[in-house]
């Protein structure tokens, strides 16, 4: 089986089992309790339930120590066998019986296999034939509108996922490496940090067993769909007509317009993209709630059950809770739409009732995600090194230092998985302190509106004026628009495109907060991340507006939709349509290749051994192994095998003699040797390396480094470069003991099995040392 | 009161119960040709002496310093790799070497030390390797590690028998770096066990670890452990693989210093191999050179016997001999006790482990009572054992002092008296003298003897398998069957190594005449049991062989010739000089068998295969041992 297919079979397998735990199964428990609200509504709250419950139960489980596959599955199950008692407490019996009572007909011979299977077969049918062609014929332009989108977005984000099998981003090894603590219900191993995105993967990885690496390799692809996904569905919630929604998906999907800091970071599973997820569900339940006009009458509400704006209220606290669970980020872009929604629905906000009630929500939300945190750091652990710039920003002591979040976390990334930062364009930041007005200077307006042109041009657009200047007209339009329907009575429909108008003006603001002389809370290429989000929100609202404007009520209007979607295509195949990107990894391809293949063969090997029986003599089976290579192994193969960084193997027999020993103390050990090194920037790239091991780089000395130093730039090509010369050497002494395991062009990986009682001395003289 | 009808079915139904109980017995003994050795074959149809291929050989003696050349008999010599024995003329190690070198069918020469060596050699192809007695070389002398080093450069690989002194090795860095050695931690090395790792020897991993109440007897560490009971504690260098080493008393020492037993030092262009006192100059000798063979090359062909035997020596008896004891003992008679006490439990060992037999009967143990053996007795195990085609051999050995000729001339009339004749194939010889085993052989009795069964002395130059005289080989027999030691087991693993032969025996005087409570035949058959199991387990894919049959086969590895080539991943084996199935065992590294033309393989374990070769040219091809399942 190819690699790439093992990883799509991987994606489909993540994919379904996020949506089983985060959509169907809160569907199942949910759906009635959330008759009220639209369908897009529903799914939504059952999004946000999920993944809210989830996270939460592995947070008490974790604290609690007793955190396992075992508890995580009751965990799971306990909702439902809660509701199912209440509801059917008295008659389980009673229906145990009526719905076992065809197999147990079956079983004593009342009835016949072949009855049984026609009736079976007749219910199914029913259902298939009838039901699916009546939903069929109402959904056929929406489904086939979702299946262009989903292929669209599997096109554009997957070719990269499934091509390319290494992490994309520096920090993922460091988010792996907690993870993996959290099988040893360590939770917060490096200090005090948002685990929302951590829970999660964690508990896939324990319940359903996906390998922790496999998973953060494909969940960024299965987060960036539920990302436009959860697009779709905030704008199902708020737009008229049924198919303008599929504009906003296309263009931001589709268009070229965007420059890379608008998406690059999707081809990483990151918290903070995970975050994005909750943010427009945030907004919509704020919107909703704020849309109520009576707040203490609810659809359908009866004696003892929470009203519509009450659930509203919950859906909000809970969205606000979990982008903060996920990253700090989101939950201050979250806060920021929730000013622009303040804005836009003023004539709802300035309503004590109706301020008080959201405020209480959002605390309450910001309390539930604090809340594990607070024990955890009232238990004694420390913040992780992030959290003390955001402490310091709290704090307002040194707002000018405020970009250093990164190297905090950068320090104490090396020192616990020798990993880098997290996005950490040191470049970038030091331009943007250079950019930065100086203190206390006068800027008049028009040079402030300039900066922020000249900002969004570089990290939205890349330097395209005409769309720069197209998506300012579109937040103009929204403002407009929103104006226009406010005066045409349209009030709630107004103010949403005011909120999302403001919103992305805010965003916009605080991009060029630098330029500006405002505190930069964070840097301005993520900044980019959420504007093109809300410049996909803004299209489809605008010209949703339009439609709205042009049609109304009638049914014309999809018709009108449609166009307006064909038109944008146009427009977007006519501007250009975005090339899939092939990130450069930061781990080759053919080096998770052999992890997985590895651990594979090393866990067959071991149930063989442990399956007793007739055991063959002489095989080595089952026995413990290693993996010696440049760092990202090493959070990788946590649950499997051991790791010797290749620097620590070199530098140990530098200075070779008679008396040098070293030594691997597992009964196999592979050494990743990468002909071709890697470019470890320690930011997301697409160069791809040329330069090739040689006599003149093992020349040179080893670096004097550790952890990851030791493997980025022209230091990695030298340790390589040294790896490869000892591995010839090793091998002309050890023809047959050392077999090459995989080798391409780029990259070769060696295999030595060894007898514990009797280890190689792996330290020799390969003429370079 | 029953119908005519009733009563007439019932007479039928039984008269056709009563025939076929009887005479399916009747058939039974009808159809069994007990009377007649399945095993007989003139020897006439095997190859003989005069027909084993005969290495092309030079020795040198310590008389005249003149070379003798050995294998005149019109052999065409294959062009073969030469090894070439540094030794003294009667070194246990070189003997066994040669030994070796004659199974392997290689060529060899041989020298009296390594100046005679470095003196003769100039201009010569280069061998394939050097076995050296390391008494033979001057340590001290620069001009001959420089020689061994020269020799290493030039791509022979050097096999040291035995190690220099440690003050040697303290103080000559140039021989410490010859053979991989780190350093020398202790004069003498204090351990507590063995360890033998995998790959090596065939039969995998073991650790020879001793209770602790065995070790402090006296002279455990002779007894217990193989190798020689004193070895120095020496740590391994860079390059260098460790096959055997000590696993010292203290547990706090980390494994990369234990003290090595047996090692190699790989170099660039070769590699030198280090065996400790001890583990050369027996038959452990050979199995040790097949796997520095195997380790040496990346894959190795050698010839096999492919033969695992259990000898039952003095069993059974037919009279009631040493009464009183039996009956003190078993409360029946010797007869009764062979019959219905021993053969259902050696049946259910046999049986249990898939081996056959060779029962070594005796009619009597004393020639001296008056007790003389019963024919019946006789016939009835003759129909048994051919039922569970055990072989019937005859064993010289008894409890009296009779001489070997009278009591052959009594066991021939008793048989004459009984049937007429019967063929005798195999003589268990036990410890005679090869002087008496040939007088014996002179007996009619054993007219038709193809092969003889002796105990294994371990003396130098005592041949594991070969042949005795013209017609007649011989086999040893590795191991006493009532006995497991540490020692034991290392050897058959060698040989197992060496030949796919193993041999164990059970001494049957030791149930008719027990010494002391330990041979009463209940612990007997439990010990029998566990230490079948304890050989052979390891070794389930060698066939289950009789002495006539394990004779087959070692006339015909004697007679074989073989070349083999290897191009791309086939392997092209040419066998010669004989018309039969001949077996070879095939080591690789890190490869296995796809496909195999002209015969079959069975995979021994890893990296180790035994093939069956049916033809005159079989190509055998190989691929990874494991391919990735992800591309």
């Amino acid at each position: 089986m190819s690699m790439t297919m093992l990883i799509i079979l991987q994606f489909m397998g993540v994919l379904a089992a996020y949506l089983i735990t985060a959509l169907l199964l809160p569907w199942v428990l949910l759906r009635r309790r959330l008759g009220g609200l639209r369908l897009s509504a529903r799914l939504m709250a059952c999004l946000m339930a999920g993944n809210f419950y989830v996270i939460n139960l592995v947070f008490l489980l974790q604290l609690l120590h007793i955190s396992c596959r075992g508890t995580l599955i009751v965990g799971t199950i306990l909702p439902f066998a809660a509701a199912g008692l209440h509801r059917y407490r008295g008659r389980i019996a009673f229906l145990a019986e009526r719905f076992t009572g065809r197999a147990r007909s079956l079983s004593e011979g009342e009835m016949g296999r072949k009855t049984f299977l026609l009736r079976t077969g007749r219910v199914l049918r029913r259902f298939s034939s009838e039901r699916l062609k009546v939903w069929l014929a109402f959904h056929k332009v929406d489904i086939l509108l979702i299946s262009g989108s989903l292929a669209l977005i599997l096109y554009i984000y997957g070719l990269n996922t499934f091509q390319v099998y290494g992490y994309s981003s520096s920090d993922m090894v460091l988010h792996n490496y907690w993870i993996n603590h959290m099988g040893n219900n360590n939770l917060f191993v490096d200090g005090i940090y948002p685990f929302g995105f951590h829970c999660v993967m964690y508990y896939l990885h324990q319940v359903f067993a996906f390998p922790t690496y496999m998973l953060l390799h494909v969940f960024s692809l299965v987060q960036t769909l539920m990302i436009h996904f959860m697009l779709f569905l905030f704008l199902r919630s708020v737009c008229r007509a049924r198919y303008t929604p599929y504009i906003g998906i296309f263009a931001y999907a589709a268009s070229d317009i965007f420059y890379q800091f608008v998406y690059y970071r999707y081809y990483a599973a990151l918290p903070q993209e995970f975050g994005m997820l909750f943010l427009l569900p945030a907004a919509y339940f704020a919107i909703a709630f704020l849309q109520e006009r009576g707040i203490t009458a609810g659809l359908g509400a009866k004696k003892g059950e929470l009203t519509l704006p009450s659930v509203y209220l919950l859906l909000f606290s809970i969205s606000i809770s979990m982008t903060l669970s996920a990253h700090f980020y989101d939950t201050m872009m979250a806060g920021l739409f929730c000013i622009g929604i303040g804005v836009g629905f003023c004539f709802r906000c300035l309503r004590w009732r109706y301020l008080k009630r959201l405020l209480l929500a959002g605390a309450a939300g910001i309390l539930l995600a604090v809340l594990p945190m607070g024990i955890a750091y009232a238990t004694g652990t420390p913040l992780q090194g992030s959290l003390h710039w955001g402490m310091s920003l709290i704090s307002a002591e040194e707002s000018e230092d405020s970009t250093s979040e990164d190297k905090a976390g950068d320090r104490e990334n090396e020192k616990n998985t020798g990993s880098g930062t997290e996005d950490a364009e040191n470049g970038m930041k030091n331009a943007q302190n250079t950019d930065g007005a100086e203190k206390g200077q006068q800027i008049s307006f028009r040079e402030r509106l300039y900066r922020i042109l000249e900002k969004i041009e570089e990290c939205v657009t890349d330097g395209n004026v005409p769309a720069t200047g197209f998506i300012l007209g579109s937040i103009g339009a929204l403002f407009l628009l929103g104006i226009l329907w406010f005066l045409l009575g349209r009030r709630e429909y107004g103010a949403v495109l005011i909120s999302v108008g403001l919103f992305g003006v805010l965003l916009g603001i605080l991009q060029s907060a630098a330029q500006l002389g405002i505190p930069q809370i964070m840097e301005y290429t993520r900044y980019a991340v959420y504007i093109g989000y809300i410049i996909a929100v803004s299209w489809s609202l605008c010209l949703d507006a339009i439609l709205y404007l042009l049609f109304r009520e009638r049914r014309s209007i999809e018709y009108g939709a449609l166009t307006a979607l064909v038109l944008a295509g146009i427009l977007v195949a006519y501007t250009g349509i975005k090339t899939p990107v092939r990130i450069s990894p930061y781990e080759s391809n053919e080096a998770v290749l052999c992890l997985t293949n590895i651990i594979m063969e090393e866990r067959h090997s071991m149930e063989q051994g442990n399956s007793g029986g007739e055991g063959e003599s002489g095989s080595s089976a089952g026995g413990t192994w290693t993996i010696c290579s440049a760092n990202d192994e090493r959070q990788m193969l946590w649950d499997y095998g051991y790791h010797f960084e290749t620097i620590t193997f070199l530098q140990q027999m530098e200075d070779f003699d008679e008396e040098t020993l070293l030594t691997i103390p597992t009964d196999t050990v592979y050494f990743f040797v990468e002909k071709v090194p890697l470019l470890y920037l320690d930011y997301m790239n697409t160069v791809i390396p040329e330069r090739a091991v040689s006599a003149e780089g093992a020349q040179m000395p080893l670096p004097k480094l550790t952890g990851l130093e030791a493997y980025i730039g022209d230091a990695r090509w030298i340790v390589m470069s040294h790896m490869y010369y000892w591995t010839q050497e090793f091998m002309r002494l050890y023809p047959n003991e050392m077999e090459v395991y995989y080798e391409t062009e780029n990259f070769v990986c060696y295999r030595i099995r060894q007898n514990g009682y009797s280890p190689y001395n792996f330290a020799i003289d390969y003429g370079y040392n | 009161m029953i119908s005519r009808r009733n009563f007439f079915s019932i007479t039928i139904l039984m008269a056709v119960v009563l025939f076929l109980c009887m005479s399916l017995n009747s058939l039974k003994d009808y159809w069994n040709d007990y009377t007649v050795n399945m095993y007989t074959e003139t020897a006439e149809n095997y190859p003989s002496k005069v027909n084993i291929y005969i290495p092309n050989a030079s020795r040198e003696t310590e008389t005249a310093g003149q070379t003798e050349q050995e294998g005149s008999m019109g052999t065409a010599y294959a062009a073969r790799s030469r090894v070439v024995c540094i030794g003294g003329e009667d070194s246990a190690s070189m003997l066994r070497t040669e030994e070796w070198i004659a199974y392997t069918k290689r060529s060899y020469e041989r020298y009296l030390s390594l100046s005679r060596y470095q003196a003769s050699e100039k201009g010569e192809e280069l061998p394939e390797m050097l076995v050296i007695d390391s008494s033979c070389v001057n340590w001290e002398s620069g001009n001959e590690i420089g020689f061994l080093e020269e020799t290493v450069e030039q791509g022979i690989h050097l096999v040291f028998c035995g190690l220099p002194d440690p003050s040697v090795l303290r103080n000559q860095e140039r021989v410490r770096k010859l053979l991989g050695i780190r350093k020398v931690a202790e004069n003498k090395a204090e351990v507590k066990g063995l360890h033998l790792r995998d790959g090596f020897l065939l039969g995998g991993e073991v650790f020879y670890l001793p209770e602790e109440t065995d070790r402090e007897k006296e002279s455990a560490a002779e007894t217990v452990f193989p190798g020689g009971p004193d070895f120095p504690w020496l740590l391994a260098g860079s390059g260098t693989k460790v096959y055997m080493n000590g696993i010292p008393a203290d547990s706090s020492v980390k494994a990369e210093n234990y003290p090595m037993l047996i090692w190699r030092k790989s170099f660039e262009t070769a590699y030198v191999f280090v065996i400790s006192e001890g583990y050369m100059e027996g038959a452990e000798g050979l199995g040790i050179l097949s796997a520095v063979s195997a380790e040496i090359y990346p894959y190795e062909i050698y010839p096999a016997v492919n033969a695992q035997n259990i000898i039952l020596a003095g069993y059974p008896a037919f009279a009631d001999e040493n009464a009183d004891r039996m009956e003190e003992i078993y409360s029946r008679s010797m007869r009764q006790v062979f019959q219905e006490i021993i053969w259902p439990a050696v049946t259910s060992i046999l049986r249990e482990y898939h081996y056959k037999a060779t029962c070594m009967m005796t009619p009597q143990f004393d020639y001296t009572d008056d007790e003389l053996p019963v024919g019946e007795q006789f016939e009835y195990f003759l129909k048994i054992l051919h039922e569970e085609a055990a072989e019937v051999g005859l064993s010289g050995l008894c409890v009296s002092q009779t001489p070997v000729d009278r009591k052959l001339a009594e066991d021939n009339a008793f048989i004459e008296d009984v049937l007429g004749s019967y063929d005798i194939v195999s003589f268990y010889a036990g410890s005679m003298e090869d002087e008496a085993i040939s007088d014996a052989l002179d007996e009619d009795i054993l007219a038709d003897a193809r092969t003889v069964v002796k105990e294994y002395g371990n003396n130098a130059g005592e041949d594991i398998i070969g042949f005795l005289s013209e017609d007649v080989t011989a086999q040893s027999v590795l191991v006493n069957g009532f006995q497991y030691t540490y020692r034991n087991d290392f050897l058959v693993r060698s040989l197992e190594t060496a030949l796919g032969y193993s041999s164990m025996s059970f001494d049957m005087r030791n149930v008719a005449f027990p010494e002391d409570s330990s041979s009463v035949w209940d612990k007997l058959a439990n010990t029998i049991a566990s230490n079948v199991e304890a050989y052979g387990k390891p070794f389930r894919k060698f066939d289950r062989t009789t002495s006539a049959e394990c004779d087959a086969r070692i006339r015909n590895l004697l007679a074989l010739d073989y070349a083999d080539s290897r191009t791309g991943d086939k392997i092209v084996l040419e066998v010669s000089g004989i018309s039969e199935e001949a077996w070879f065992v095939l080591r690789t590294h890190n490869e296995s068998i796809k496909d195999m033309e002209g015969g079959s393989w069975k995979r021994l374990e890893k990296d180790a295969y035994l093939l069956a070769v049916r033809e005159g040219e079989v190509i055998i091809t190989l691929e990874p041992a494991d391919e990735r399942v992800y591309q």
